[in-house]
């Protein structure tokens, strides 16, 4: 490329336009890629080779430079995306521990440096973390100098017209009658019409400039980011949630010490949940049960509950199902889970009833073959403890196990092994969803073989010896509700919607310049001077001729500009027009 | 007659008339190749080239560099190439076609979601069949205007590719939806993802050719073919970077869409389920193609290769995570 008289270099550029169109230009006439020039030309990448100058703060500068350059959001962008497929790879804590556990169990040699390393919590490990920090903070370090750029772009005026306006993009040469004055008033109709924004910086040009919702665009699209990567904090640091397993027929009432599980963010005071109470009425579920590839998948949850705002306040019949929580003082109430509880009764041998509640099983899969435990301390001589499965539609057969082959109550029936012994060594506190067996003895029949206990409703199994019986009373449902608030939702929300705005505006409008310029024909030729047409010889009838030189810039890839330009010979043809008409 | 066996009509009629129109476009590619003759044409446009390089402009308002807005070698597309009337002709006959196909194609999934009275993308094959529809009817509605004649193979067979695989391994018959998917933002946020997926394959496909013709224009083969037809290098990376801002916007939404979504379904709206990474990653590779484009210093060949990464990562979205979160989403609906 050429490093002579470039149009915007000397007079022009250097006077009237940013400091950073004119770093591009200089950059760009010493011969860098031609791609450089264009690049940078309205965006302050900071890529120059400024070496730094010796020193701590040197260096400080230096480096704080190439955090923020472009380069490096490029590779940080990269660095993330490959640093968060892990976490869809390995299971992750936050979203199942157990399987976490299983999978660990499963690979005993990776496994511990896996979890060392931070891929079972990718999405909280140090590397991740670091990777999102750094990109915050150059984004944050991006945006403001470049806000301080544009507000002053916005403030300034379209630079000096180049001295060749025939090597920008688009550009067209016309020769009219009309007055230099006139043809260029002409031209300052169309551009203002079009919106640009005009100056003359003499009497024989004017500079044109249009697109800066462009960068503001960019500018909302990028400060909208940060808003979003807020809002995610303000959430983690506020929001909390409790997960209940509530049976048909069972009250809830709200408080830190009542969730099976509350997990709230550092700046939470568990002291202000909301203290509503909530009732399971009935818990509707539906399955396919026409054969095929679907056969058994879900068709419908809905937990009809009664919902209290406060103990004591109003009851209100409120319908919580799959994609429609419900709404309490800010909390929301969703229906994340659900399965069976089987209600059993445990006597001991004299008939008195030791245990008589609705257990929840845990399903294990999708026709709800499921596991739970059964704990009975009062027991005597020795602690008793109930574990295996509830099936709600059991193969009766049990040749690979217990196994339910539909996940509504079809044939349901429980499948129970029991253990006598220490049901709390230490006394330590313990899921009641596992049995710990190290201080029990599975309790076998007379003939030395376990006892294996099969119900289904209404039966009873007496245990031997003389330690009482086990009856299966019936089976209700329980729903899994997750109460959760998020402070930060909203917040990210508005961002999330203002950056797809600002993206927008910033992909789709161009950024134009276009300038146009007139100077009197030369008064002998016939024919335009460098090819331009002539509307009709200079001076013919005496009257003065204009040539009229149009040139347009745009950033990128930009039909409209040619439209442009030719909106403004139009411009300029037709004030000729109306002038002969008035005359 | 009912509306589901209709629609599957439908989509075997659909094939039949996308097999047709693929072999119409090659057919249309085999006449466009320029004939050796053309050389001294070629030798004319490269003294032009040159001319046009020494005229070279550089603006600060920022302008297209003149390597890249010039056709910077021989058998450039654009007033150099000059169609003839025959590959103009199947050009034509192939275009109505694949209108046709498209539309065929349209109707069969607008069928199957009237038949299953919901928005017909609640399994695998009815994905797939919907997001190839997206992909057709993006292309016929730019081809035209666009004269992408010399694109319609390279669409047109991987739509055929995903039809085959759609009816041989992933056929469901028509039915209802798990109740996790019965929320009107996942008509929101699908459809839009598959508009998304459509302009992504467009600029794939677009992406891909860019890298070719660049590469024979560096090293100009001996015989020229089809490629050398194609509009210039530096259009066809003008074009791929457009579709792929298109694209992009509506990638977008599709993950905000998402996340209320999910806000709705799971109460949480961001809760990184393998799906979520999957577009989120999609979306941050597009994110560094954007900046690498407009980064001084990377050239637009290593900024394509990411747009192309980005495409990797769009199919192990639809395919290898979609497989893998009806897992967990069985899961996650059946028990706690
Ligand atoms: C959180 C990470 C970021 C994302 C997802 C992101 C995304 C994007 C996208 C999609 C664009 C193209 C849209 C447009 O032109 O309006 C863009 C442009 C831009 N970004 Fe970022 N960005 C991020 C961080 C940064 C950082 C840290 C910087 C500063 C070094 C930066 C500087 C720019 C600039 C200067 C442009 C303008 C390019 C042009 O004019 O086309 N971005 N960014």
């Amino acid at each position: 490329m050429s490093t002579d008289t470039d149009p915007t270099t000397g007079e022009a550029t250097a006077t009237a336009d940013t400091s950073v169109d004119a770093a591009a230009t200089r950059k760009a006439t010493a011969g860098a890629t031609p791609s450089d020039g264009i690049r940078t030309g309205m965006r302050p990448d900071r890529q120059e080779p400024t070496l730094p100058t010796l020193g701590a703060i040197g260096m400080l500068r230096w480096g704080w430079r190439q955090l923020t350059s472009m380069r490096t959001a490029l590779f940080l962008l990269l660095l993330l995306s490959i640093a968060a497929v892990p976490g869809s790879i390995f299971p992750q804590r936050n979203i199942d521990a157990g399987r976490v556990a299983d999978y660990i169990a499963q690979n005993p040699t990776s496994s511990p440096w896996l979890d060392k390393l931070g891929f079972f919590d990718v999405y909280a490990s140090p590397w991740f973390s670091a990777i999102y920090l750094l990109l915050f903070v150059s984004l944050v370090g991006c945006i403001v100098p470049r806000t301080k750029v544009h507000l002053s772009a916005l403030r300034s005026r379209p630079p000096r017209a180049p001295a060749r306006l025939k090597r920008l993009d688009e550009h067209a040469e016309i020769t009219t009658t009309l007055s230099p004055d006139e043809a260029l008033s002409a031209a300052r109709a169309v551009l203002k019409r079009k919106r640009f924004r005009l100056h003359s910086h003499d009497a024989t040009s004017v500079s044109a400039e249009s697109g800066y919702l462009r960068e503001t665009g960019n500018l909302l699209f990028h400060l909208a980011l940060t808003g979003i990567i807020i809002g995610m904090a303000v959430g983690h640091l506020l929001g909390w949630r409790g997960d209940i397993i509530l049976a048909e027929g069972d009250k809830f009432a709200s408080s830190a010490g009542t969730y099976n599980t509350i997990s709230p963010g550092p700046w939470v005071d568990t002291e202000t949940l909301p203290p509503f109470v909530l009732s399971l009425d009935k818990l509707h579920v539906e399955f396919n049960e026409t054969p095929g590839r679907s056969f058994g998948t879900p068709r419908l949850f809905d937990a009809q509950t009664t919902l209290q705002s406060s103990p004591g306040a109003p009851k209100s019949s409120e319908n919580v199902s799959v994609n429609h929580p419900i709404t309490v003082d800010g909390a929301d109430i969703f229906l994340l889970g659900n399965g069976y509880t089987p209600v059993i009764t445990v006597k001991d041998a004299k008939g008195s009833v030791l245990y008589r509640e609705a257990t929840p099983f845990l399903p294990q899969d999708g026709n709800y073959r499921s596991v739970g435990v059964i704990k009975v301390p009062s027991a005597s001589p020795k602690q008793l403890g109930f574990t295996g499965f509830f099936l709600p539609t059991a193969e009766p057969s049990f040749t690979n196990g217990p196994v339910s082959i539909f996940p509504d109550t079809n044939n349901p029936e429980v499948a129970l092994s029991v253990w006598e012994g220490n049901l709390f060594p230490g006394g330590a506190p313990q899921s009641v969803y596992t049995l710990n067996t190290d201080e029990m003895k599975q309790v076998t029949k007379a003939d030395g073989s376990p006892a294996l206990i099969r119900l289904k409703p209404g039966q009873t199994y007496q245990l031997p010896g003389d330690r009482g019986s086990i009856t299966f009373d019936s089976v209700k449902r329980f729903a899994g509700l997750s109460v959760r608030t998020d402070p930060g939702a909203p917040i990210s929300l508005v961002c999330a919607i203002l950056a797809t705005l600002g993206l927008i505006l910033g992909l789709t409008i161009k950024r134009r310049r276009v300038f146009v310029r007139v100077r009197p024909a030369p008064a002998t030729t016939g024919d335009g001077p460098d090819g331009g047409t002539l509307d009709s010889p200079a001076g013919a009838d005496g009257r003065p001729a204009t040539v009229v030189t149009i040139g347009g810039l745009s950033k990128d890839s930009d039909p409209g500009l040619a439209a442009i330009v030719s909106a403004i010979t139009t411009g300029v043809h037709d004030r000729l027009a109306e002038r002969t008409d008035r005359s | 007659m009912n509306l589901a066996a209709n629609a599957n009509a439908a989509l075997y009629a659909s094939m039949i008339v996308y097999t047709l129109a693929m072999l119409a476009f090659t057919w249309h590619l085999a006449a466009r190749a320029p004939k050796v003759a053309d050389s001294k044409a070629v030798a004319e446009s490269r003294a032009e080239v040159a001319a046009n390089e020494r005229e070279g402009v550089l603006v600060g308002a920022g302008a297209p560099t003149p390597a890249e807005r010039r056709p910077a070698t021989p058998y450039a597309a654009g007033p150099g190439f000059e169609e003839s009337l025959k590959s103009r002709q199947r050009g034509s006959i192939a275009l109505m076609l694949t209108y046709l196909a498209s539309a065929l194609l349209v109707a069969s999934v607008l069928m199957r979601g009237l038949a299953v009275g919901r928005p017909p993308w609640g399994n695998m094959f009815e994905f797939a069949t919907a997001a190839t529809a997206a992909v057709g009817a993006a292309y016929s509605v730019l081809a035209k205007r666009n004269n992408w004649q010399w694109l319609g193979v390279f669409i047109v067979t991987p739509i055929l590719l995903v039809l085959g695989l759609a009816l041989t391994v992933l056929y469901t018959e028509a039915g209802e939806l798990m109740p996790a998917l019965k929320s009107y933002w996942l008509g929101i946020h699908v459809s839009v993802a598959f508009l998304a997926v459509a302009f992504f394959t467009l600029a794939f496909a677009v992406g891909l050719l860019y890298l070719v013709r660049l590469r024979r224009e560096e090293k100009p083969p001996a015989k020229p073919n089809f490629i050398e037809s194609l509009p210039s290098s530096a259009s066809l990376e003008r074009t791929a970077y457009s579709l792929n801002m298109v694209a992009f916007i509506l990638w977008t939404f599709t993950l905000i869409a998402g996340a209320i979504w999910a806000k709705q379904a799971w109460g949480a709206y961001w809760q990184w389920d393998p799906k979520e990474v999957w577009t989120f990653v999609i979306w941050t590779v597009y994110a560094a193609y954007m900046h690498g484009r407009a980064t001084a210093g990377v050239d637009h060949r290593k900024s394509m290769y990411i747009a192309l990464a980005g495409y990797v990562a769009v199919i192990i979205n639809f395919t290898l995570v979609n497989l893998v979160s009806t897992f967990v989403g069985m899961h996650n609906y059946s028990g706690m």
